[in-house]
């Protein structure tokens, strides 16, 4: 039984040992040996137990610790470390790696029949344990007098796999495998002493190559050696590298082939950055931006040369437009026309040409998006032949919405043209004239009945909402719908004039009540009425105060429009004409012949009026008046007689009346409108801040105004004096720069 | 029961006790020589002998092999122990590890 079992002394007990651990070296070398059989291993075993349970002085405990120890020194320095010496690079490798396999078997082996130790003398006197121990030796002794020399074996082969040729892969995998696991759970033996040298050869490697590219080839063609570069490296790392190393190898070579030499990449005579965007290479600008977002700060240059691009396509279609501008007819200057629509569309293109770019290439960056729309605000700005972008932007809309309009589209292109002028209106920092302008001209496709299409009028108008606000939209949406209960009011006033046939005046009359408010305001002249149309107002009149009792009409006569028959020898024809031209064909009536001053005085109009009036009537397609001398223009001192004798195939026309240019009356209008906004905003800064410095307030002013406009600084400055004059502000007595709020 | 998932376990005097091969790797021992690497064939030797352990020793450690696994399957019963087997049982479990 265990209780008499006989003691066994070290020497014989370790001579017993000695045979399994010779057995088992014969074994890993690959000597004639059988195999350990249970019994053989129990004994083994046994031994070992029974050695350290024996009583003192025959507990051998720390001795056989030692033995253990001392067996694997012996075997790794008369055996392992000979045979790992005499040979040398890839051999070297495949030896160290067989090793380290040997090894680890006879770890295992040894560990099992020593196993007792590990149970209680090692944690008693805090000592590594057994497997600890046995890889030890092997760090220690092979490892450590090897280390250096296998990491060169191994880099020499990356090298030469970079260079083309085929090495073991698993080979390498297997010899990196060490490294991480001779560090026993931690990674500092593979960084130190093998990552670090590696990835200072992978720089050195880079650099070189980088060196020679850069002087040979084109921009994209050393981008494609780049990114094949990366792709095989990541590659690498999944083939034998540990895979922490991929993040610092990455950025060594991103480092030596991009970041090293980015500028003169993208600057590249020929083929960088500018020229690529120039020949629309979108393959190579795609592969720019995966390459350049990769490395710190990669991307801004790349950004700066794309906002150049496009400034400078944005820049040259404005001149083309001026320069096609200034070949236009002198009388035609202040018009809008073709070329400035076609400047519109270009924009448009261009736009969807490089938000394209920004979706793809840049894969929708917010510093590409930045640097569109940059670039685009630097040349949206710019006006055409003494249009601003606002008002072409303006017109541009008007001839998409009007009647008989330049763009013939179909409904879904109309749409969608629709929505992109609204996105372009983003970059015009003068919304608000934009705004004016397209009121102005809304107002006169309602009021001619010039509209189009409802839908697409509303739709704009439910983009611009959306876009800039419910203010920016309130007044047009107003005057949308003012044009809806106009109709109504019309219906009423026919049933008035049938239940009051006395009321007739006789003549058709329609009228449309607008709100004043929504609509551009318009200078009402004291026309002087023809005595039938007199009595169509008053009429009017009685009915709408028969409705609404507190509510004042003003009657805009240049708006309107009057059908009459013109009793021509040949034939009765009937035209359609402004009132304003009714009005003096109407004066022929009581006269066959008048003087430019008489009619001037009888119209009581002002002489702008008056030449342009009579311009449509004797100079223009269709010669209703007579006039001495019969030249192209109007003079004061002509004279004008009714023109019996005039005919057309048709039997009703209409007599255009070119319609006065709006252009500096809506200018006018929104820099009245701005002062009080500017105003406003002072107010309402320092109200809530009651001090603020001068520069502090003209910025918060900005800010707060910079949604419709871009208010001058010196505007903001005599608002400020103005509001000083008014007693809302104060300058402070011992800082002139100072400003204080008076409740 | 397949001879592929038994384990012959000899005592000193020769006696033979077939157990599961779950239940005898209950001792480490056991089950650190059954699953050492290559050497063993699994099909071959499967019997060890222990010529320190008595055969009524190694009786109830077999018992309590079966014993272990069921209490660790959640069968919690009472394992008893003749005071008079107790010193030796302790020296065979420290032994096998058990």
């Amino acid at each position: 039984t265990m209780n008499d079992r006989k003691t066994i002394d070290l020497e014989q007990g370790w001579e017993f040992m000695q045979k399994g651990i010779t057995k088992l070296k014969n074994i890993l070398e690959g000597l004639p040996e059988t195999q350990f059989s249970s019994e053989d291993y129990m004994m083994l075993y046994t031994t070992i137990y029974n050695m350290c349970t024996q009583k003192p002085p025959h507990d051998y405990s720390q001795q056989l610790y030692d033995k253990y120890r001392e067996s694997f020194e012996d075997y790794i320095t008369t055996t392992v470390l000979p045979s790992l010496r005499e040979k040398h690079d890839e051999f070297m490798l495949r030896e160290l790696v067989k090793r380290w396999a040997n090894h680890k078997v006879m770890v295992r082996w040894l560990s099992r029949f020593f196993h007792y130790l590990d149970r209680y003398f090692i944690a008693r006197r805090s000592l590594p344990a057994l497997h600890e121990v046995g890889l030890t030796c092997f760090r220690d002794l092979v490892y450590q007098e090897l280390n250096a020399k296998v990491r060169d074996a191994v880099i020499s082969l990356i090298d030469q796999e970079r260079e083309g040729e085929q090495i073991d892969r698993a080979l390498l995998k297997n010899v990196l495998d060490i490294f991480v696991e001779i560090g026993m759970g931690q990674m500092d033996h593979y960084e130190n002493d093998f990552e670090a040298s590696m990835l200072k050869d992978t720089a050195a490697y880079y650099s070189r190559k980088a060196s020679n590219w850069i002087l040979e080839d084109s921009c994209p063609d050393y981008m494609q050696k780049a990114e094949d570069c990366l792709k095989r490296e990541k590659e690498r790392v999944s083939h034998y590298l540990h895979s922490t190393s991929e993040p610092k190898l990455l950025e060594k070579v991103q480092n030596e082939l991009l970041s090293v030499y980015a500028n003169q990449l993208l600057e590249k005579e020929h083929s960088g950055c500018h020229a690529l965007l120039r020949d629309d290479k979108v393959e190579d600008l795609s592969r720019m931006y995966r390459l350049f977002s990769k490395i710190p700060k990669g991307l801004d240059p790349v950004a700066h040369i794309f906002k150049q691009h496009v400034t400078s396509e944005g820049t040259a279609l404005v001149k083309q437009a001026e320069d096609a501008a200034s070949n236009k007819k002198a009388e035609k200057k202040d018009v809008v026309g073709m070329q400035e629509q076609v400047f519109v569309r270009k924009v448009i293109e261009l736009h969807d040409k490089y938000l394209a770019y920004v979706n793809d290439c840049f894969m929708n960056h917010t510093l590409f998006h930045k640097a569109l729309k940059e670039a685009f605000e630097v040349f949206c700005n710019k006006g055409v032949a003494g249009s601003s972008s606002a008002e072409l932007l303006a017109t541009f809309c008007d001839n998409i919405l009007k009647k008989g309009g330049s763009e013939k589209l179909s409904d879904e292109a109309i749409e969608e043209t629709l929505e992109k002028v609204v996105k372009l209106l983003a970059y015009i920092s003068d919304k608000d004239l934009f705004a004016e302008f397209y009121r102005k001209k809304l107002a006169r496709r309602l009021l001619f009945d010039k509209s189009a299409n409802d839908d697409h009028e509303r739709s704009i108008l439910t983009k611009l909402k959306q876009q800039c606000g419910g203010q920016f939209t309130s007044k047009m949406e107003g005057m949308v719908t003012d044009l809806t209960l106009a109709r109504e009011n019309q219906t009423n006033f026919e049933e008035y004039l049938s239940n009051n046939p006395n009321a007739n005046p006789g003549i058709d009359l329609t009228v449309t009540v607008l709100t004043t408010g929504f609509w551009p305001s318009y200078k009402s002249f004291d026309l002087n009425l023809p005595a039938e149309m007199v009595r169509c107002v008053e009429v009017f009149r009685e009915f709408y105060q028969s409705k609404t009792k507190h509510r004042k009409l003003t009657w805009i006569y240049s708006l309107g429009t009057c059908n009459i028959n013109g009793k021509f020898e040949p034939k009765t024809m009937e035209l359609i004409v402004t009132t304003y031209q009714a009005s003096t064909l109407l004066l022929f009536n009581a006269s066959d012949r008048l003087s430019y001053q008489e009619i001037v005085s009888q119209l009581n109009l002002s002489d702008d009026d008056v030449v342009r009036l009579l311009h449509s009537l004797s100079c223009a397609k269709y010669k209703i008046l007579n006039k001495e001398p019969n030249t192209k223009t109007i003079s004061p001192t002509d004279h004008f007689s009714f023109n019996e004798k005039f005919t057309d195939k048709m039997r009703r026309i209409k007599i255009p009346l070119p319609p006065v240019d709006e252009k500096k009356k809506v200018i006018e209008d929104v820099d009245k409108d701005r002062r009080y906004a500017i105003d406003a905003s002072i107010v309402r800064i320092m109200k809530s801040r009651k001090v603020l410095g001068h520069q502090q307030l003209v910025m918060e002013c900005v800010e707060q105004l910079g949604r419709m406009f871009k208010p001058d600084f010196k505007a903001i400055k005599k608002r400020i004096e103005d509001l000083i004059t008014r007693d809302y502000l104060e300058r402070d007595k011992d800082n002139p720069n100072l400003f204080r709020y008076l409740a | 029961m397949k001879k592929e998932d038994t384990v012959k376990l000899i005592s000193a005097e020769g006696f033979e006790f077939v157990v599961d091969e779950n239940a005898a790797m209950v001792s480490q021992t056991i089950r650190n020589m059954l699953t050492s690497p290559g050497s063993f064939a699994e099909t071959q030797h499967r019997e060890v002998t222990f010529p320190e352990i008595s055969t009524t020793i190694l009786e109830k450690i077999c018992q309590y092999f079966y014993w272990s696994l069921q209490f660790a399957s959640g069968k919690e019963t009472e394992f008893h122990i003749e005071p008079e087997l107790t010193l030796e049982l302790m020296m065979a479990a420290n032994y096998l590890h058990t």
